[in-house]
Order: C-alpha cells, then sequence, then structure tokens
C-alpha cells in the first residue's frame, strides 16, 4: 500500500472535495463575501481535509503493511489472528473480528478432522492387531498339518500378511510421532531375516539368491528397514520370470555411506515410467499389464526411508534387470535423531 | 523333555501352538487360570513361558515384571504389537526375546532353541548307529576316528537323523538349510549330498542314504 494506490482508490472523496470547493466558492461569491475571505476559509477546510486524509492513509497503511509482510512470513497462514495486533480503525477492527471468527470456526473444524483421522488411524492400528491372531493360527495350522495344496495356500496367507503390512507401515509413515529407534544393525542379519521370511516363494519358485559383501553396520530402524526390502522383494518375485529368476542383493561402501543393491533379473521398468514408480497410486506400464499393483507399496518404501533418513532409488533396463538402490549415510545419523 | 507354558487367551492359537511344540520334541502347557497367573506358572514351573501381552486381568508386561522378582525362568514375548516402545519395555522388564505376530512357525523353534540353549547350556548329540553327530563342533565321530564336516553337511545329515526312516523331500532339507541362513539352490544340495555321502562311506556307511526317485531322501 503506497500513496499513489490509496489516492487513487479515494479518487471520488478528491472530487467530492473539490466539487463542494467549487460550490462554496461559486455561493460565496454569490453573496458578495470577500475573495481573500472565501480563499481563507476554503485555506482551512482543505488543510484539515488534507490532515484527516493523510491521518486515515497512515493508519491503514501502518496497518496492512504489518499484516502484509507477516503474511509473507507465516507458514501457515491461517495463524495471521494470533500475530496480528487488533488495529485502532472500524474497517481494521471488522477484518480482524472477521478473521478471527473465520479462524475459530476453521480450528474447530480442522480438530474434528485431526480427531476423526486419528480415531481411524487408531482403529485400523488395533484391527490390524487383531487380524494378526487368525493370521498367525492360519499360519500354525499350516505348518502343524500335511496337505495337498499347503505351498500355495502357504503363499496366499504371505501375501495377506504383506498387505496387512502395507497398511501399518502406510499409517505409521503419515503419522507425525516416531515409532521407531535407530540403531547400529546389521546389514546382512536384516537380508537373512527378509530372506527367510520369503524363504517359501524362494524354494518353491526356485528363485536364485546371491548375497554379495553384505558385512556392514547401518544406523537404522530393524523392523523399518524390514519391512521396506520385504517390499522390494516382493515387487521383484512379482515381476520375475518364472524360468531361472535371480535375486543378487549386494553392497559396497562409498566415503561415508553404504550402498545397497537388490537386483532382479525381471522384466523391467520402462524408462518413462521410472521417475515416477516412487509416487502414491502410480502403476505404470507393468501396473497395467499384471493388473495386480497398488502403487502403494515403493511409495511407502520411499516415505519411510525418508523418515529413516535413507535414499531409495530404481534402475532399471526393460526385459533385463530392475535395481533398487538404497543409500545409508553414516553421519546423517544425528540429523534423522533430531 | 522341556516344559514349555503358553500363556495367551486365544483358546484355538494356543491349541495350534501346544500342537506346534508337541511335534517338536517339547511339552506344551497351556495356561488356563489367568486371574491367578503367577501362582499358576510358579506352580507348574515350566523350563521356557510363550508370554502374550494382551492376556485378560493383567497385562503381560506386568506379568513379567512381577514374576522376574521371583523367578529367572526364560522367558519369549509372543505378541500382535509390533510397537518399538512394547519391545523395549518387554526387553527392559526381563524378557528374553521379542517376537512379534504373525510368527513363522520354524522361526519360533528356532528362537525357542536358541533361548534354551543360552539358558541351558549342554552340548547336544545325534546318534546314528555308531557315528555320533556333535553339531556345535562340526565333527562326525565314529570310535576314535572323527571327521569334520561343512555346515551344510553337518545341517542336512542333523536332518536326516532326527526324520530317521522317515521320506524327506529335497525341499524339506532346502527349507531347513535356509532357516539356517544357508541360502542352497537345488545344485548346491545336490553336490552337498554326493560330498555327504562320501565322508559317510569313509566310515563305511556306503548305504546309509538311499534316494528315492521323485520324492526325496531316506536315511535308513
Amino acid at each position: 500500500m503506497n500513496i499513489k494506490t490509496y489516492i487513487r482508490d479515494q479518487a471520488f472523496v478528491f472530487i467530492f472535495f473539490f466539487l463542494m470547493c467549487i460550490l462554496i466558492y461559486i455561493f460565496m461569491i454569490f453573496w458578495h463575501i470577500n475573495q481573500s475571505l472565501i480563499f481563507f476559509i476554503l485555506g482551512i477546510i482543505f488543510v484539515f481535509f488534507l490532515f484527516t486524509f493523510f491521518y486515515n492513509f497512515y493508519q491503514r497503511k501502518s496497518f496492512y503493511t504489518h499484516f502484509d509482510s507477516l503474511l509473507n512470513e507465516l507458514d501457515q497462514k491461517f495463524l495471521i489472528c494470533e500475530m496480528v495486533k487488533e488495529p485502532s480503525f472500524l474497517e481494521g477492527k471488522i477484518l480482524y473480528n472477521a478473521l478471527y471468527d473465520i479462524n475459530k470456526s476453521m480450528m474447530e473444524e480442522m480438530n474434528e478432522l485431526h480427531l476423526s483421522v486419528d480415531e481411524f488411524k487408531d482403529y485400523v492400528e488395533m484391527w490390524i492387531h487383531e487380524v494378526k491372531i487368525p493370521l498367525s493360527h492360519l499360519n500354525l495350522s499350516i505348518y502343524n498339518h500335511q496337505f495337498q495344496s499347503k505351498p500355495s495356500i502357504l503363499e496366499q496367507v504371505h501375501k495377506i500378511e504383506n498387505q496387512v503390512d502395507q497398511v501399518l507401515y502406510y499409517v505409521r509413515s503419515q503419522s507425525a510421532q516416531k515409532d521407531y529407534l535407530i540403531k547400529s544393525i546389521s546389514l546382512s542379519q536384516i537380508i537373512k531375516n527378509v530372506i527367510k521370511k520369503n524363504k517359501d516363494y524362494f524354494i518353491y519358485h526356485k528363485v536364485k539368491v546371491i548375497l554379495n559383501n553384505l558385512d556392514y553396520n547401518v544406523y537404522t530402524d530393524s523392523k523399518w528397514l524390514e519391512f521396506i526390502l520385504n517390499q522390494i522383494l516382493n515387487n521383484s518375485f512379482q515381476y520375475t520370470p518364472t524360468h531361472e529368476a535371480i535375486i543378487d542383493i549386494s553392497a559396497m561402501k562409498k566415503d561415508n555411506q553404504i550402498i545397497l543393491f537388490i537386483q532382479d533379473n525381471g522384466i523391467g521398468i520402462q524408462k518413462s515410467d521410472l521417475p515416477r514408480v516412487f509416487d502414491k497410486s502410480f502403476t505404470g506400464h507393468n501396473g497395467r499389464i499384471q493388473k495386480k499393483s497398488t502403487g502403494m507399496g515403493l511409495y511407502i518404501c520411499k516415505k519411510l526411508c525418508q523418515q529413516l533418513g535413507h535414499h531409495i532409488s530404481i534402475d532399471s533396463k526393460i526385459n533385463q534387470y530392475t535395481k533398487v538402490i538404497i543409500t545409508f549415510y553414516d553421519d546423517h545419523y544425528y540429523d534423522v535423531m533430531k | 523333555m522341556r516344559k514349555i507354558l503358553i500363556v495367551e487367551d486365544d483358546c484355538a492359537l494356543c491349541q495350534e501352538l501346544k500342537f506346534l511344540l508337541d511335534n517338536a520334541g517339547y511339552l506344551g502347557m497351556i495356561l488356563e487360570d489367568f486371574e491367578h497367573a503367577k501362582d499358576e506358572i510358579l506352580l507348574t514351573n515350566p523350563d521356557l513361558i510363550l508370554l502374550d501381552i494382551c492376556i485378560p486381568y493383567m497385562n503381560g508386561e506386568l506379568l513379567l515384571r512381577e514374576l522376574r522378582k521371583e523367578t529367572q525362568i526364560p522367558i519369549i514375548m509372543l505378541t500382535s504389537l509390533s510397537n518399538e516402545s512394547d519391545e523395549v519395555l518387554s526387553m527392559s522388564f526381563g524378557a528374553d526375546d521379542y517376537i512379534c505376530k504373525p510368527y513363522n512357525p520354524t522361526l519360533l523353534l528356532l528362537r525357542i532353541e536358541a533361548v534354551l540353549k543360552r539358558v541351558y547350556p549342554q552340548t547336544i548329540s545325534y546318534t546314528y548307529h555308531n557315528l555320533i553327530l556333535l553339531p556345535e563342533r562340526g565333527i562326525l565321530k565314529c570310535k576314535d576316528e572323527s571327521l569334520i564336516l561343512t555346515k551344510n553337511e553337518m545341517l542336512i545329515f542333523k536332518y536326516l537323523i532326527i526324520h530317521q526312516g522317515k521320506i524327506v523331500s529335497r525341499e524339506d532339507i532346502i527349507m531347513d538349510l535356509w532357516d539356517s541362513e544357508e541360502f542352497v539352490d537345488d545344485n548346491t544340495l545336490t553336490v552337498n549330498m554326493s560330498r555327504l555321502r562320501q565322508k559317510l562311506k569313509n566310515f563305511g556307511y556306503e548305504k546309509a542314504i538311499e534316494t528315492r526317485k521323485g520324492l526325496g531322501y531316506i536315511l535308513l
């Protein structure tokens, strides 16, 4: 707000003022009043007019510039009411009160929304814990009894488990509270755990696994990393050929980073799809031909990696390989702890 | 025979767990009176306890803390809660291990075995006729002579001895090897099998392991 724009905005005041001055002048001439007296009176009116005009301008300017600069600085604009001082002029007061009311009703609405989202999250977490009981039961029953279609049923149960896990970690990746514990953990141990978890698939589908050079310790949360690796492996299972499938897991140390590679010899990902594989609900070409993909797995992986302070990326060549690369930073440990 | 007490309120799951433990050569027992859980547990005096966190009358973590005041029986927490905080709390109250549902049954057995081994150390050996297998030292003994086995050979022979007289499929053996973190494929198993046979031949058990076509192997 500067003087020019304000004058332009208030142009009609000036126009009326000058019309008034001309009218007064004409009337006074008509009444044969002394010319110099007329100018004296008009002069006084003009001085007072200017005074009130600039006073108004100053009041508004000081309020609105303050208001604007605050609004620019604020990260969450709706907090403006808490920051700005109540102005002394009427329009300002109306604006202030209106903002206050709007803000209040929005806060209430948001609170309600937060509450219902939180309630829903709690319910989902509880539900997941509940559903794990029948799942364990199912697992035990399958293990305890021999029957013909055992491997295929086991595979389906594993799929349910993976999906349930996905929901759990999705809820966790969305919530602000930190439900993880960063420690120095043996990379090879975690990878072996994940492979053991999926051994049925590996063995029945004769997927060859090659482990190389994994004797490193990384700073991470073991459960979260296990979930991430499990998702990646299950993606590989989905997109590898039925014959001679190979999954190659290796790691290397570079400066203060440890880089983990998980490579399969599957159908690969089209180059145009690569930049978007971590987007939510993105299924791409492979998702369209297989129709099994939800586009959530990698999105959640990326989210979890961000929270843990790891970097995840994918490299692929169509019909040759897909390679997932996870980078663990040594010194980012402290950043994550903050 | 080691007594293992199951503290879990889902009856059907309890029965399956008991079945699993019984099959694995333990004596599975189920806690029925949750109201006086602590006294009941001390009375049965098991060798190991599988404890759920969500149980009636009391929280499993509290029960764990109460138990630890009086006994050092190994306790494995077995729960559907997969929060870090619950795990940390349980471990700090003195649990020996923490396993989340849904667990893999073989892994559960392996972890029970590991805890038992830690708490009640003893040398386990397996015998087949006059051969003695010492897994901890990786040695196969026959009278005064001894041969060193590789880890894979040792695991395969151990599995065969446990299932002596029954046909075991190649898949079963591979599964067992994978549980011990030896991620072998079909070819490697064939190679290891022939090496093991070679070593058995040295002791005169040339035809101990028979191949049943399409089914697997059998240790006679």
